[in-house]
Parts: structure tokens; sequence; C-alpha cells
């Protein structure tokens, strides 16, 4: 009997797991590595928790011209934070799947300019998204459009 | 038993499968990984952007206010149709002109490959007159009309249009209206004044845009079709720049930090006036042909966010102040004396003085 109850609970424990991993497979289609349009940067997609963010993982131009060095979050208004490299920074954040193929509630980052934006995310299809990033209501905002990116596999180096 | 390690198995990938998705906040530190990548389905087009690194940001919003110091404005004689005198020469001390100016350039479209933006346009010039004696035989009529309120109010649209990675096409228009009107009786849309230009241009890098086009203006004062040449350079420290769009305006940029930027340069205004609220005058159809060359140091800082504030103080050139009569309404097409010598209706000079303008503006992402 207490096999039996054993077997029963973790059914339903397996049961509750899999319908909650299918209810968020929806949104986890926004995971992976995408491009904006401009090519300078390549942004990954991770989800916390809840929610979706983004960070930096390639740049075109990794290196400060003016002094040589790994390029840094300088234009940040916080001036604790100029010092952080801008490899690894997390552009995208707090994105909450809406259901179909939209992402919002969240932010972008500008490292050129220090500003951050409201953000919204479309997909447009499976490998496009449409980032709207906006002041206070969506009609004052532009719209950039990422394309997903694979990540080639190494080639085995012969011994 | 082993049905029991089948299930505790599964569940165990099942929470396996649930982590790997939810917490993926661990540092990854080999960003080599991301060197090498294709994208899934076809590459993005890639479409070069409006604008290049280190621009001063586009105002979405803005207000401001704008103040010319005490200078002297004098006429030479003014004749009607039938070439019989209106008015005698005349001189009046201005103590100061000055004005709102507010308008907005919202994004309808704004996307990587098509830009279209739809502006408002409201500039107000007032002139305070010094107390001086009348000339013999009156204030000139075309003086006396200073002491109405001139308006610039007009619909503005820009359309960017990028044809790949560096090249682009740029169109702006704009239909305004300008004058002695009041709001509460705003003049007939038969006096709207036309502009555009039209710009084909090239974005090499990422701090470089150029770019050379034709452009219908009413900047100096009177219609014209002139070439324009546009060029946008930020230096690799992100420290100095050119913005400009030659012949309307230029200026050297000096960038403190993304949120504190300098400007040398200049400037072309200037409008057609219609002169339409003297009912007497309004028959001679008379539009003043103003047109200056504003000299100016420029410094624009965000306040918080996308709240900016731009301060200019400058010193004002006139260019051409004088009055044309436009029998039927048709406009007369001199283009600098090379189309026509045509003598204008009113001729008249003012002499400079320096300028403040202030504005407060809500900038583009």
């Amino acid at each position: 009997m207490k096999k039996i109850s054993l077997i029963a609970l973790f059914s339903v424990l397996l049961l509750s797991m899999t319908a909650f991993v299918s209810q968020n497979t929806d949104g986890d289609r926004l995971l992976g590595v995408w491009e904006p349009s401009n090519g300078r940067a390549r942004v990954k997609v991770e989800k916390i928790g809840d929610k979706y963010f983004g960070r930096i993982v390639w740049l075109k131009e990794p290196v400060e011209p003016a002094t040589g060095e790994n390029k840094t979050d300088k234009n940040n208004p916080d001036a604790s934070l100029r010092n952080v490299p801008l490899k690894g920074y997390r552009n995208l954040k707090d994105f909450v799947y809406k259901g179909g193929d939209i992402w919002d509630e969240g932010t972008i980052y500008d490292p050129l300019n220090g500003n951050t934006y409201s953000c919204t995310i479309k997909m447009t299809d499976k490998n496009t998204l449409d980032i709207r990033g906006y002041i206070g209501v969506s009609a004052l905002g532009r719209t950039d459009i990422w394309k997903r990116l694979e990540i080639k596999p190494k080639k085995a180096t012969k011994k | 038993m082993r049905k029991l390690h089948l299930i505790f198995g599964l569940t165990v990938l099942a929470a396996g499968q649930l982590r790997s998705q939810s917490d993926s906040t661990g540092t990854e530190d080999d960003f080599s990984m991301y060197n090498d990548v294709d994208f899934v389905d076809e590459g993005a087009k890639r479409y070069c952007s409006p604008k290049i690194e280190g621009l001063s940001p586009a105002q979405l919003i803005y207000i401001g206010y704008d103040v010319q110091g005490p200078y002297t404005m004098r006429a030479e004689s003014l004749t009607d149709r039938a070439g019989k005198e209106l008015s005698g020469a005349d001189e009046m001390e201005i103590a100061a002109t000055h004005g709102l100016r507010l308008g907005c350039n919202i994004p309808v479209i704004s996307t990587t490959s098509l830009v279209w933006q739809m502006g408002f346009n409201y500039w107000q010039t007032n002139f305070e007159g010094m107390e001086q004696a009348l000339p013999v035989g009156g204030r000139n009529k075309v003086i006396d009309q200073h002491r109405n309120a001139f308006r610039t109010m007009g619909l503005n649209t820009t359309v960017f249009k990028p044809l790949n990675d560096k090249q682009f096409l740029l169109f702006q228009g704009s239909s305004d209206l300008n004058g002695d009107y009041t709001l509460s009786k705003i003049m007939p849309l038969r006096y709207l004044k036309y502009s555009g230009a039209v710009i084909w241009g090239k974005r090499p890098t990422e701090k470089k845009q150029w770019g050379v086009g034709l452009a219908r203006t009413y900047r100096v004062g009177e219609l014209n079709y002139i070439p324009v040449f546009m060029y946008n350079w930020t230096d690799a420290a992100n420290k100095w720049g050119t913005e400009i769009l030659f012949p309307a305006r230029a200026a050297v940029r000096r960038t403190i930090n993304p949120r504190n930027m300098v400007f040398a340069g200049f400037e072309l205004q200037g409008q057609s006036y219609r002169l339409y609220k003297d009912e007497t005058l309004r028959p001679e159809d008379l539009e003043i042909r103003r047109g200056e060359i504003r000299l100016r140091m420029e410094y624009q800082f965000s306040v918080k966010d996308f709240l900016w504030v731009s301060a200019q103080a400058g010193y004002r050139i006139n260019y051409r102040y004088h009055s044309d009569r436009l029998d039927g309404g048709k406009e007369t097409l001199r283009a600098f004396g090379l189309v026509s010598d045509a003598p204008y209706a009113m001729e008249s000079t003012l002499t400079n003085p320096f300028y403040v303008s202030i504005s407060v503006n809500l900038v583009s992402p």
C-alpha cells in the first residue's frame, strides 16, 4: 500500500512538472543567441525564474580604440558601473512572456548613450524578432530586427 | 521496485530539464564560442541606420523661447501696384524680438528598413518697439506691421529609406503658413509655402555619413533651389564630430559625454512672411523675405533620461529683409540673380543683435 502511495505521489509530481514545462515552452522560444540588424553585437537570451534576460556575448569591435582596452560600459549614468565589461553585460532585462508571440514589460539598454528604454519583443517568425524600444508610449520608439544565430560546432583538433 | 526506479528516474529527468530552462545565471566567461556562428535561416538584410555613433539625439518634442537683443530696422520707401508711394523711408529701433518655439516629430513608422516621421511646428516672433517719434508722413506701412506678431505654423515629414547597409535616401518636406495672422484668424491655406529636400547618401562607417541632394527652400528668405551637402562624423574617441547639413546648418561638436555636448557653428533661418492682417495692405500681396545667419554656440545636455535642454547664444546676422510683391500670388525666383534680377517692392536693412535661445526637448531613442 505504501509502495502504491509513493508511486501515485511521484506520478502527480511528474504530471504537474510536465504541465509546468509545457506551459513555459512557448515563452522559451525566445531563448538562444540573436544578432541585431546592425551586426555589431550578439545577444544571448536566457531565462531566470519566470523572466527573460539577454546579455551581450560578442562585439564586432570589442576593443576601445582610444585605449586598446576591452570595452566597458563607459556611458552608464551610474559612475560605479562604468568599468563593467560590455561583454557579458545584461542589456535586455525582465521580459515576461505574455502569450502568443509577445514578450513585454522589459527594458533594453543602449551602451552607446547609457539610456535604458522600455521594450517589447515580438517574434515575427521563429528566427526573427522585432525589438521595439520606446519612451513612455510605444509610439515614441524604434523597432529593430534581430535574427537567430546558431553556434557552429567546434572542429575536433587532430592529435 | 523496478517500476519505482523508473518513475524516480523520469522525475529527476523532468526536474533537470526544468532547471536547465529556468536557471541560467551561471557565469559564462568563454565568449569565444560566439565568434563562429551562422544565421539559422537567411541572414537579416542589413540596412544602414539613420544615425551615426555620437550624433546628438533627435528631438521628438521641443518647446523653447528665442530672444534677440536690440537692433535697428531701416526701410526704403514703398510704392503701390500703380507706382504711387504708399509709405516713405523709415527707421525703427527694435528693443527686442522674442517668441515661443514649439514642435514635435513623431515616428509613424520606425523600423530598420524605413523611418517615417510626421511633425508639427509653431514659431512666434514678437517685436518690441521702442518709443520714438513718428516720421513725417507717418510710419512706413511695412515697418508698422511689426506691431503684430509674426507666426510660422506648419506640418513636416521626414522619410529615411536605407537602400542597403551603406546607402540611403532622405526626403524632407514641409508646408508652412508664415505671416502676421492671428491664431483666431488664420490666413487661407493658399498662402502655404512648400519646401523640401531629397538627399542621397552613404554611411561608410558607424561614425560617418554623408550625402548630396537638392532642396527647395525659403531659408534665405525667398524661394530658392539649392544643392545641399550632409556630413555627419564622429572621431574614434567619440570626443569630436561634425553635424552638417550645408547650407542650412553646420556645427562642430565636442562631446563631453553622451549626455553633454557643446556645439559651435551656424544656422541659416528664414521665412517669407505674408503681410495679411492689415486689410488696406493685403491687396498688395506683400511678403517680407527674411533670411538670417546665426553664428552660435550651443550646449545640449540631458536633465534626466530623455529630457534634454538646449541652450544657445550667438550673433544674428541679417542676410535679407526685403519685401516682395507677389503678382497674382506668383513667387519670384531670383536664384541669387541667376534667373531674375527683379527689384524688390521695398528694401530694408537690419543691424545685427546678439541672441539667446533655450528649449526643453524630449529626445528620440
